[in-house]
Formats: structure tokens, sequence, C-alpha cells
């Protein structure tokens, strides 16, 4: 196991490294991309130092980075806090599922991304825009992934509780959330990616700051070296989120780890 | 006086638009502290019976009663003990036999020595802090038990408790639940289609047969045990070499299988 | 008699009823109040209008079939593609060790980036014409489906590869008559998943980058604050998403027909 995973890591840095050395000899080396449809690796790093130091578009890097998280976090937060919720009492209360779900069954086949000119109408170019279009892009996974986790739970599970007399607040905390909480997270994995997607495609529609608005200006300038930076931010962004909603998970249901993490 | 008593109780089904009938008319009563196991084929109906008493199911027909009470709703003065063993994944071993005490509303101190007791009676020592996936089916079924003994039940309900474990397994938790049954004597209603566990376990075993389930006969195992003197063998495997064990036994399975004859098409 | 044992549920055409006019009932409430302007939030019956009057008008330079067309095309290309590449590639990195240990880094590098993040190369590479979109679409779509064809190859008993090998049937064969009918189930929820990510993307790169489709309708509604051709066109998009879906599940329903459930 061990031996396997150090072979993994070892091919999967020569896999890397090899693909930059074909970057390298296709661009720079030999010119057979052009530079103006592809850039080579030392402008791309180049236009990495200048935006980090001197700044693009309308700020820094970081400011980019931070103004975009902050809009998926808020989006996100939101439709978690709200979808979560909504989506365990659709899944527990036969009322409350046959009065939502025909909603849902109408709602959901719009892609989230259909709702940025809708968006855009109602709350023009602002970031409160992109955060609407964030949280109708989270919403739904979020809801639909509770309310199937609370489907999921084994009736012998929902009839033990009953039998115990375990009723109201405990019985939520204690058995609906813990029961559907393998389902709530895949809810939440879709949710997040469905944030990111549709965080920079709105910014590339019209932002100041963020990823999506260096990607539009730089298509704009046609500057690929710099597409290819904020394309890069983009995967680094949604990866380490992806990273962290892992840990989260992992660390919020113990009982699935191991007999030997004991 | 902790008592079930089915009083002509039917329940049927509704599949695929027809009512079809999978309890029919049966009367029962179960004595205060007394052992009964229900035999039969599959689908004849015995767990419905058994899911009635839990108040997971309702008759359509007639009456179910717990200590005199009809039963509306499951409650922890019927304890059940599933197939499925039905244990809180994310909970621990200890957690799981708590909580029914904590909604019960007992204080910290007794429940922690209940749950001590029943971890000790149950062999569980060790496995306190372990989630019930890190356990063989064996040690979560004794995890149910345990479960159930602790809420200090008026009766308690198995439904095919052994009937997801390998046989080397069923045959040890059989020897235990027999002590714990004369140690500790409850009203049981048992649920099994194993006649061998039946015979072993109950006082008197009621065969009932499939469409409509409906009670054969009921054969008093007790008598025989008492006067055989089984509870001197501590062994499975030496009770069931007793002339008057296979006697039982073979009795209960002619009877089964002239429900079988008659069911071949 | 509170049980919380009735699991399954299928809603009663009552219970449906009442949901479907509960959510109109509130999109008539919040309209008829006045929380915005009328224009901003018009009622169900003039998107309706409106979806209809965008049959027989054009606006952002066709009628709303001719944008629909249009969107298709460029979809078909994409999902196509998606499918023509991530099909035998899936399969293969489920058969050839070596393959896997090539791709899955470079995938992995690739999978987090955003489908609409590559509209500035699909533009600056193929126009935002055809070749743009396709690329954004076959983005879209391209993961799932491999993924999905991966895993289906992976999942594969090995008794069935280890018959196939006595049988002396050869690589190709293998997989074509082996692996491929195995991972179907797979194989189709991969492509359900693509094609609904495919989809959405279409629209992504029509919202940036286009001259025609149903994403550029939408679009156009939007600079004219035309909130009707904005939903109506919503509802066009949500429509076809779903008769996609539906024709694929029929797809899987007709290839798994021999299979129990």
């Amino acid at each position: 196991m061990k031996l396997k995973s150090t072979i993994g890591v070892a091919s999967t840095l020569a896999v890397l490294v090899g693909a930059m050395i074909v970057w390298y000899t296709v661009t720079a080396a030999t010119g057979w991309v052009s530079p103006a449809r592809f850039p080579h690796p030392a402008e791309t790093w180049q236009s990495f130092v200048a935006i980090a130091t001197n700044g693009y578009g309308n700020g820094k890097l970081h400011q980019h980075v931070l103004n975009s998280l902050k809009l998926v976090a808020m989006g996100f937060g939101v439709a978690v806090l709200v979808g979560v919720p909504l989506g365990l009492l659709m899944g527990y209360s036969r009322k409350a599922e046959a009065l939502l779900n025909p909603a849902f069954l109408l709602l959901r086949p719009i892609p989230p991304l259909a709702w940025i000119p809708l968006a855009i109408v109602w709350l023009g170019l602002e970031d409160a825009s992109k955060v609407l279009v964030i949280f109708v892009a989270a919403f739904v996974p979020s809801v639909i992934n509770s309310y199937a986790g609370v489907r999921q739970i084994e009736a012998p599970i929902l009839e033990a509780a009953d039998m115990l007399g375990i009723r109201g607040l405990t019985f939520v905390r204690e058995v609906l959330v813990p029961g559907s909480l393998p389902s709530i997270f895949t809810g939440l994995r879709l949710s997040l990616q469905a944030s990111w997607t549709t965080l920079v495609a709105a910014e590339l529609i019209g932002a100041l700051y963020g990823l999506g608005s260096i990607l539009n200006q730089a298509a704009q300038d046609i500057y690929p070296a710099m597409i290819l930076v904020a394309m890069i931010f983009v995967g680094l962004c949604g990866a380490s989120t992806t990273w962290l909603l892992g840990e989260l998970e992992r660390r919020a249901m113990p009982w699935r780890r191991q007999w030997g993490a004991q | 006086m902790s008592e079930i008593t089915f009083t002509n109780v039917s329940r049927s089904f509704e599949r695929d638009g027809n009512m079809f009938l999978a309890v029919d008319s049966v009367s029962l009563t179960v004595r205060d502290r007394e052992f009964v196991a229900i035999v039969g084929p599959s689908g004849c109906g015995k767990t419905t019976c058994m899911r009635m008493a839990a108040g997971l199911e309702f008759p359509t027909a007639g009456q179910v009663t717990v200590s005199g009470k009809e039963v509306i709703s499951p409650g922890p003065d019927r304890a059940v003990v599933f197939q499925q063993f039905a244990l809180f994944p994310w909970k621990t071993v200890s957690e799981n036999i708590d909580f029914g005490l904590r909604a019960k509303g007992l204080d910290e101190a007794e429940r922690r020595r209940i749950v001590e007791h029943n971890i000790a009676l149950m062999n569980l020592r060790g496995y306190e802090t372990a989630f019930p996936h890190q356990l063989s089916g064996g040690m979560q079924q004794r995890v149910a038990i345990a479960r159930a003994y602790a809420l200090d039940p008026d009766v308690l309900l198995m439904d095919e408790p052994f009937g997801a474990l390998d046989a080397q397994t069923r045959v040890v938790m059989q020897e235990e639940l027999v002590k714990l049954a004369r140690l500790n004597p409850r009203t049981v209603l048992f649920i099994t289609h194993a006649v061998d566990e039946a015979v072993y376990l109950a006082d008197r075993v009621v065969i009932m047969t499939s469409r409509p389930g409906k009670i054969k006969e009921i054969l008093d195992v007790k008598a025989v045990r008492d006067a055989e003197n089984w509870d001197q063998h501590s062994r499975i495997e030496d009770v069931m070499d007793l002339a008057s064990f296979v006697h039982l036994r073979t009795r209960i399975w002619k009877s089964l299988r002239e429900e079988h004859a008659g069911d071949d098409h | 008699m509170t049980t919380r044992t009735v699991r399954s549920f299928k809603p009663s055409w009552r219970e449906t009823t009442i949901g479907t006019a509960a959510f109109f009932g509130v999109w008539y409430f919040v309209a008829l109040i006045g929380i915005a302007p009328a224009k901003f939030f018009p009622m169900p019956h003039e998107v309706l209008a409106k979806l209809f009057a965008l049959t027989h008008t054009q606006f952002a330079g066709a009628t709303l079939q001719m944008h629909l067309l249009s969107s298709l095309h460029r979809y078909a290309m994409g999902f196509l593609l998606a499918i023509v590449i991530g099909l035998p590639l899936g399969l293969l990195m489920g058969r050839f060790r070596w393959l896997d240990v090539v791709v899955t880094p470079l995938f992995d590098a690739l999978r987090f980036i955003a489908p609409v993040a590559w509209v500035p190369f699909a533009a600056l590479w193929f126009g935002t014409g055809i070749g743009g979109p396709t690329l954004i679409i076959f983005a879209g779509a391209f993961p799932p489906i491999l993924i999905n064809a991966y895993r289906g190859a992976r999942g594969v008993d090995p008794r069935y590869l280890e018959a196939a090998s006595m049988l002396g049937i050869g690589s190709f064969k293998t997989i074509t008559d082996v692996l491929f009918p195995a991972a179907i189930p797979s194989i189709i929820a991969g492509l359900r998943v693509g094609a609904g990510l495919g989809w959405m993307s279409l629209v992504g790169a029509e919202l940036i980058a286009a001259n025609r489709g149903v994403g550029y309708l939408i679009v156009k509604g939007q600079s004219a604050v035309d909130t009707p051709i904005v939903m109506a066109g919503m509802i066009a998009i949500g429509a076809v998403g779903v008769v996609i879906d539906v024709v694929l599940r029929k797809l899987e329903k007709h290839l798994l027909r021999h299979r129990k459930s």
C-alpha cells in the first residue's frame, strides 16, 4: 500500500514533468504552436509575476482571487444554509414534499448559467447578481441531495429510533442529519462545483474584479499568457475548496473511517 | 403483568391494486415472562404479527394489546431486535445502547451503570468505543440485544434476530439468549423460520401457515423441557440430541411440510 | 399513530396539482403585490405568451426555433466529440494500466477548471461561430463521460476478461465485445451527466460569445431589459434539457432491457 502510493506519486510527477517538457517543446523550443495561440511557459510565468505584483485588470491577483472566493462563499453558504434544511424537510415530511417538489421539478432543468441574464436584469452587474446566480446554482443540488439522503436512511434505522422513543430535536440532530450526511456531502460537492462554474461565467459576462474578469480582460487584450494564468487559478481555487470540503466531510463522519484509525 | 394479546387480528395489504390478506384472524396470548416463538414459511405473516405488537404496523381488524393497553405507536416499553440489527452507524457501541436511555430521561450515573451492565452481560467489553461497521455481524446483534435489554422493556420483540448470522455465531448467540432468558425472564415474542431455534429457545412454539397467515397449532415446549430437564445441558448440540427434542422438532417439521405440500404448484 | 415507517411514496395527482398550483400561485402573488415593477417580474401567462410569440416573430436575428436549431447543432457536435474521444479513452484507461498512469494526472490537473473558463481560448482558437462553442460543450461533457467509461471498465468482473483471454479473443475484440457491453450501465450514467453539463456549458458559451442560439437570445433579452423574453428563453432551455435527458433515458432502457435492475 505504502509502496504503491509512492509509485503513484512518482509516476504522477513524471507525467506532469513530461507534460511541461512537451509544452516547452511545442511552444518555445520549436515554435510549432504560435505564441498568439498558446503562451510559452516563460511568458506564462512572467504574466503570473506581473499580475501578482503590479496587477492586471482592476487589481492584483490576490484581490481578484479573494473577490471570487468571497462571492462563492456567500452564494454557496446561503444556498447550503437554506437548501440542506429544506431538503431534509422535504425528505421527512410528505406534506412538504408534495407542496415543494413540483417547484423543483419545474426549476431544476434550467441550467444555473441561464439564470445569469435574469439576475443581471434584476440586480445589475453588481456583486449581488453574482451571489444570486451562485445561490441558484448551489441551491438545487443541496436540496435534492439532502432530500435523497433522508430517503436513503434505511427503514429499520428509523423504526429503531421510533422504538427507542427518540423525538423532536434529538431525532433531527442525531438520526436524520447523520443518516443523510453522506448524501448531503455529495450534494455539497456538486453545489461547490456549480458555484465555481457559475461564478466564472458571471464574471466573464461583466465584473470589475475576479478570476472571470481577468479572463474577460485578457481575451479582449488577446493576451494568451494571462488567459492561462487565470485558468490555472480557476482550477486551483476549485481544487482547493473541493479539498477543504473533503476534509470537512472526513471529520464530520468519523464513523466511516476504518478500525485501524482508532 | 406484561402480556401480549392478539384478539382476532387480521391485516391486509394492497399490492398491484389487489388486496391480499397477510394475517387472518390470529388470536394469541403471550403470557407474562413467557417466551413464545412463531415459526412458519416466509410470507406467512409472522413478522407482520411482531410488527403489530411493536406498533410499526396496525391491524385492519381486531386488536393487539400489550400489558392491557392497545398498541398505537412504537415505544421503549416494547423493545425490538431487528433482523438487520438497525444500529445507528454513526454512534459507538456505548452510544447506541445509551440512546434509548437518554430518551427516557434517566440521569447520567444511572445510564452509565445500565450501559456498563449490559455491555458486560453481552460480552462487549473492550468494544465500547467501536462503531457498528467495525464489528462482525454477531457482535452487532449483541449490541442490538444489549440496547433492547437496557431499556428494561415490558416485552421483547425479536424478528429473526439471528437470521443474518453465520451458523457458528448463531449457535453461540442462541446459547447466550437461553442463559439470558432463564436468568432474567421477560415476555418475549420471537420470530424465526428455523425450527431448531424455536424449539431450543421457546416455551411455546406457534406454527403459522401462509396465504393467508393463520395459526395452525401451538405446541407446549416448556412442559417437555421441564419434564426432560433440558436445562441441565449447557450446550445446544447436547439438547438437540435428546430424543424429546428430536421428536418435537420432527413434529413441527411435519406440520410445516403439510403446508408446503399443499402449496406446490 | 405517528409512524415514520412509510418511506416509498409516489405523489398522487392531487398532491402534484396542489404543489404545482402553489408554485404558480406564489409566482402570481409576487408579481401582483408589486415588490418589483411588472417589467422585471412578469406573470406566468405573459411569459408563455412571449414564448409563443417568439416562435413566429424574430428576436436577436431569428425565431426561437432557429435559435434552438443553431444551439442544438453546436451541442450535437460538442457532445459527439466528447463521446468519440471520452468513451474509448475511458475504456482503454480502464484496460491498460500505463494509459491510466499517463492520462489520470493530466486529467486531474484540468478537471477543476470550470468549462466556461475555456471560452477565451476557445474563441481564440476556433472563433465564436461553431468551433468555439463546440469546444466549451466538449469541456463540459467530456469529464463525466471519460470517468464513467473508466469506472465501468474497471468495474468489469475480471472473470469475463479471463474467460475472454482463455477463449483466445484478441485485445481489440475484448474491448468491443466484453468491456464495452459490461460497462454500459456506467457509460450511460456518464452520458446523462455529460449531456446535462454539456448543455449548461453551451448556454454559458452562448451567453459570452455567440451571434445566434438560445443563450444569445436571453442575453439579448437582458440587454433589451425584456424580462419575459429572458424567462421564455430559460423555459426553452430547460425544456430542451429535459428532452435530451428523456431521450438518453429511453436509450438506457433500451440498452439495458436484458438486465435485471
